[in-house]
C-alpha cells in the first residue's frame, strides 16, 4: 500500500492552508475530507424566495441547532440526523458544521483580526487561565503572509489590543449615520475602526488555497472520506495512518502516512483523537472548550432623519467595528477580559421591534425602510476545564462512528460582560441621536457563534496541554493539530486568521523537522 | 336550435385553442439537451388545509387579515394565501410550535366568545383590538409568560414573512424597484 508523505485531514481553512504551505515546499500530500466537492458554478443558482416550497422559512425542524440555516443555504449544513451529537439536559450546544470540500470557508463571514498579547499572554495580564506557549511577535510574520493571500482589507490603528496588519487600505468614506456614531463613541472614549475582512464574496479554501496546491502536482484530494480514527505504530509510538469510511458506500479503508496534519475543525479533530485513544497522556484532550458569545442586535435603532425613505447613501449604509476596550490598562469592571462590537447602518429593522399590527404596522415598516442601525456584541468566553467534550458511550453517527457529548455553559463573567455591552451600546446610540427600538443582553447559546475553540490546546507543559508550541502532539511526534482546537484563549477576534497563521507556521516547522531528520 | 347543437356550441374550444397550429419546424437532433421551464405548485394550484380544524383555521384566517391587510396595491395575508401556507408550515413543525398555534387560536376564540359572544373569525376590527393588545407592547427579548401573547407575537412574525415571500408580493413588486424580487443564492444538494 502507498505510503504518503503527509496525510491532511480536512479541507477547510486549516486543511487548505496546510496543503498550500506543504505543496509549495515540495511535500507530497494526500487530503481526506468527510464531504463531497461543491461545483460553485453548477451547485448554486439565483432563485426567487417565492418559488421555494417553504417561502424561505426552510423545512421546519431540519436544523434545530443551526440558526444560520435558511431555505437558500439549507443544503450546505451538515445534516443533524446523520451527524448527531448530545449535550447535557438544559444546556443545549449549537454545533454548526459544514461537511463539504472547503468546509466552513464556503460561507464564512471573512472577518480577519489578529490576536494580541492580551490573548497570548492573558494569564500575565489578569491572572486567569494559561498563557499560550507563543507570543504575538512569533506569530506576526505569519499573519503578515496570510493577510495578502486572503486580500484582507481594513485600517491600521496602532492599537496594542488589535495589532496592525498587512492590509489593503480601506479609505472609504463613512456615511453620515456612521460618522455620528463614531463621534458619539469618541466622546465616550470608545475606539472605532473600519471592518477588517477578506475581500471577495467567497475568499475560500476552494479558490484561494486548494487550486495552487493541486496545480503543484503534489496534492491529491479524496472527498467523502470520513476519518474514523488515526492509527498508531505501537512499536514507535508514531502515527502510521488513518481508517476512514467512504460516505456513500460505507466501505472501510486504511491509508498509510509518515506525518498527519489534522484540521478537521475544532470538535471533529478532537472527536477523531478521542476515538483513536491517542495524544492524551495529559488527560486534557477534550477539555477547555470555549468560544465567543454573541449578543445579536444588542441594540436595534432607527436613525430618525432616515425615516420615510429620506436616508440615501450619504446618510445610511456601511458600518464598522469597536475593538475590545474594557480592562486593558487596569481592571475596571466586575468581569475580566472584554468584548467587541460590529455595527451596521442602512437595513430595515424586523417588524418584531414595532409594537403595532395591521395597516399601522405596514405604514411604520415603510417609514423604517433602510433606516436601521444595529450593533452586535462579540464577547470573550473564559476557557474552563469543566467545559468539555467526550465520546458518548452509546450514540453513533450514520457511519457507525461514536459521537461527541458536549458540555459548555456560560458563567457570570460572560453574563456580566453582556449586560455591560448592552448599557454601553445604548449610550453610544443615544449619543448619536438614534432612536432605540429594542435592546437586550441575552447571549446566543454556546456554539452558535461558530467560533468553537480549545479541547486540544497548546502549551509548554505536556502534563497540562496536548500540543506543543508548533501544534505538534506532545505524545505523537508526527501528529500536528492545526485548527481552532489548539487555542488556549480566544479573545473577541474572529479566529480564522489566527488558525491560518498557526497552520502555516506549523507546516513550515514540520518540513524543517523532516529535513533535519527529527520527524 | 336543437339541444344537442346548444351543448356542442357551449363546449366548443375557445378562440385561442382553435388557432391554427404553427408550421412544424424540424426537431432538434435527438442528442441535444434542452432546458425545460417548470413552475412551482403554488403557481398553478391552491394548497389544501390539512392541519388546523375548521374553527382554528377560520380564526387563523381572520388573524391574518387583521395582522397584514392588503394596501396600496400590495397583497395582504388573504391575497398571499398566508393562512393556508401556515397551515402547511405549522403542520410540518415540531410539536412545541404546533401546540403554541393550536392553543393560541383556541384561546383567541375563547376570548372572543367571552367578550363579544361570537367566534374570533366573526369579530370586527374594533372588537379584535383588545384581544390583540399584546401586539402593542414594546419589544422585549424574553418571550412573554402568557401563551396567547407568545402565540400572537409568533404569528405576527410568521404572517409577515409568509406574505413578504409570497408569489403575490413578488408579482406586486416586480418592476417597482430593484431587489424586490427576493432573489437569493440557492445551494442545490451536492448529490
Amino acid at each position: 500500500m502507498e505510503l504518503h508523505d503527509v496525510l491532511i485531514i480536512g479541507s477547510g481553512a486549516t486543511g487548505g492552508m496546510a496543503a498550500y504551505t506543504l505543496t509549495r515546499l515540495g511535500v507530497k500530500c494526500l487530503m481526506l475530507d468527510a464531504g463531497p466537492p461543491v461545483d460553485l458554478e453548477k451547485d448554486r443558482s439565483l432563485r426567487p424566495v417565492s418559488d421555494l416550497p417553504y417561502r424561505g422559512f426552510g423545512q421546519p425542524g431540519r436544523f434545530p441547532h443551526v440558526t444560520q440555516a435558511n431555505e437558500f443555504n439549507a443544503n450546505v449544513w451538515a445534516d443533524e440526523k446523520q451527524n448527531p451529537y448530545t449535550y447535557d439536559a438544559g444546556a443545549p450546544y449549537y454545533w454548526v458544521r459544514i461537511r463539504k470540500i472547503g468546509g466552513k470557508t464556503l460561507l464564512w463571514g471573512r472577518a480577519s483580526w489578529r490576536l494580541s498579547d492580551y490573548e497570548f499572554k492573558c494569564r500575565d495580564h489578569d491572572g486567569f487561565g494559561d498563557n499560550w506557549p507563543i507570543s504575538y511577535q512569533e506569530l506576526a510574520p505569519y499573519y503578515d503572509r496570510v493577510e495578502p493571500l486572503f486580500r484582507v482589507a481594513g485600517r491600521n490603528e496602532g492599537w496594542p489590543q488589535m495589532p496592525d496588519g498587512n492590509l489593503l487600505p480601506d479609505d472609504s468614506r463613512d456615511s453620515g449615520s456612521v460618522q455620528r456614531f463614531i463621534a458619539s463613541a469618541k466622546r465616550l472614549g470608545v475606539p472605532t475602526t473600519k471592518p477588517r475582512r477578506a475581500t471577495g464574496t467567497l475568499a475560500s479554501s476552494v479558490n484561494l488555497l486548494l487550486p495552487e496546491a493541486l496545480a503543484s502536482g503534489h496534492l491529491r484530494i479524496v472527498p467523502n472520506a470520513i476519518v474514523r480514527e488515526i492509527t498508531l505504530d505501537r512499536a514507535t509510538g508514531l502515527a502510521n495512518g488513518a481508517h476512514f469510511v467512504d460516505r456513500r458506500s460505507k466501505r472501510d479503508f486504511h491509508v498509510r502516512a509518515k506525518v498527519i496534519v489534522l484540521g478537521a475543525s475544532c470538535l471533529e479533530s478532537t472527536r477523531i483523537l478521542l476515538n483513536s485513544g491517542i495524544a492524551n497522556s495529559s488527560g486534557v484532550l477534550g477539555h477547555y472548550l470555549f468560544d465567543q458569545f454573541y449578543v445579536k442586535n444588542v441594540v436595534q435603532c432607527v436613525v430618525p432623519e432616515a425615516r420615510g425613505g429620506k436616508g440615501g447613501r450619504s446618510l445610511m449604509g456601511g458600518g464598522g467595528y469597536i475593538p475590545r476596550f474594557r480592562n486593558l490598562a487596569k481592571r475596571e469592571k466586575d468581569f475580566i477580559r472584554g468584548y467587541a462590537y460590529d455595527f451596521g447602518s442602512g437595513h430595515t429593522p424586523h417588524p418584531r421591534y414595532v409594537p403595532l399590527y395591521g395597516e399601522a404596522l405596514r405604514k411604520e415598516m415603510q417609514e423604517l425602510e433602510g433606516a436601521g442601525f444595529a450593533m452586535t456584541t462579540m464577547g470573550e468566553v473564559l476557557p474552563r476545564r469543566e467545559n468539555h467534550v467526550r465520546i458518548h458511550p452509546g450514540v453513533r453517527d450514520a457511519w457507525g462512528i461514536p459521537v461527541l457529548h458536549i458540555t459548555q455553559r456560560y458563567t457570570e463573567n460572560e453574563f456580566r460582560m453582556a449586560r455591560d455591552s448592552m448599557e454601553v451600546a445604548e449610550q453610544l446610540c443615544r449619543g448619536a441621536g438614534f432612536e432605540i427600538l429594542g435592546k437586550h443582553a441575552e447571549p446566543v447559546p454556546p456554539g452558535e457563534s461558530i467560533h468553537e475553540l480549545g479541547t486540544c490546546r497548546m502549551g509548554a507543559d505536556p502534563r497540562t496541554s496536548v500540543l506543543n508550541r508548533y501544534n505538534q502532539s506532545h505524545d505523537v511526534k508526527n501528529l500536528f493539530v492545526v485548527d481552532g482546537s489548539a487555542f488556549v484563549s480566544g479573545g473577541v477576534q474572529n479566529p480564522t486568521l489566527t488558525m491560518l497563521a498557526l497552520t502555516m507556521r506549523a507546516c513550515e516547522y514540520l518540513v524543517e523537522q523532516k529535513k533535519r531528520g527529527e520527524l | 336550435m336543437k339541444r344537442r347543437t346548444i351543448l356542442g356550441s357551449a363546449l366548443s374550444l375557445p378562440a385561442a385553442w382553435a388557432a391554427p397550429a404553427p408550421a412544424q419546424t424540424a426537431p432538434p437532433p435527438a442528442e441535444t439537451a434542452v432546458k425545460l421551464a417548470f413552475d412551482s405548485p403554488e403557481a398553478a394550484a391552491a394548497g389544501v388545509r390539512r392541519f388546523f380544524d375548521e374553527t382554528e383555521f377560520a380564526a387563523l384566517e381572520r388573524l391574518g387579515r387583521l395582522l397584514i391587510p392588503s394596501a396600496e396595491g400590495l397583497p395582504g395575508a388573504v391575497e398571499a394565501e398566508a393562512a393556508l401556507f401556515l397551515d402547511f408550515l405549522i403542520g410540518q413543525s415540531p410539536a412545541e410550535r404546533q401546540t403554541l398555534y393550536r392553543e393560541g387560536l383556541r384561546a383567541l376564540h375563547a376570548a372572543a366568545r367571552q367578550r363579544w359572544g361570537k367566534a374570533f373569525a366573526a369579530v370586527s376590527d374594533e372588537e379584535a383590538a383588545p384581544l390583540l393588545a399584546p401586539l402593542r407592547q414594546a419589544w422585549t427579548r424574553s418571550a412573554p409568560h402568557d401563551p396567547l401573547a407568545r402565540f400572537l407575537l409568533a404569528a405576527k412574525d410568521d404572517f409577515w414573512q409568509a406574505v413578504a415571500n409570497s408569489r403575490a408580493q413578488a408579482r406586486a413588486l416586480s418592476g417597482r424597484r430593484r431587489g424586490a424580487s427576493g432573489l437569493g443564492l440557492y445551494w442545490h444538494a451536492a448529490e
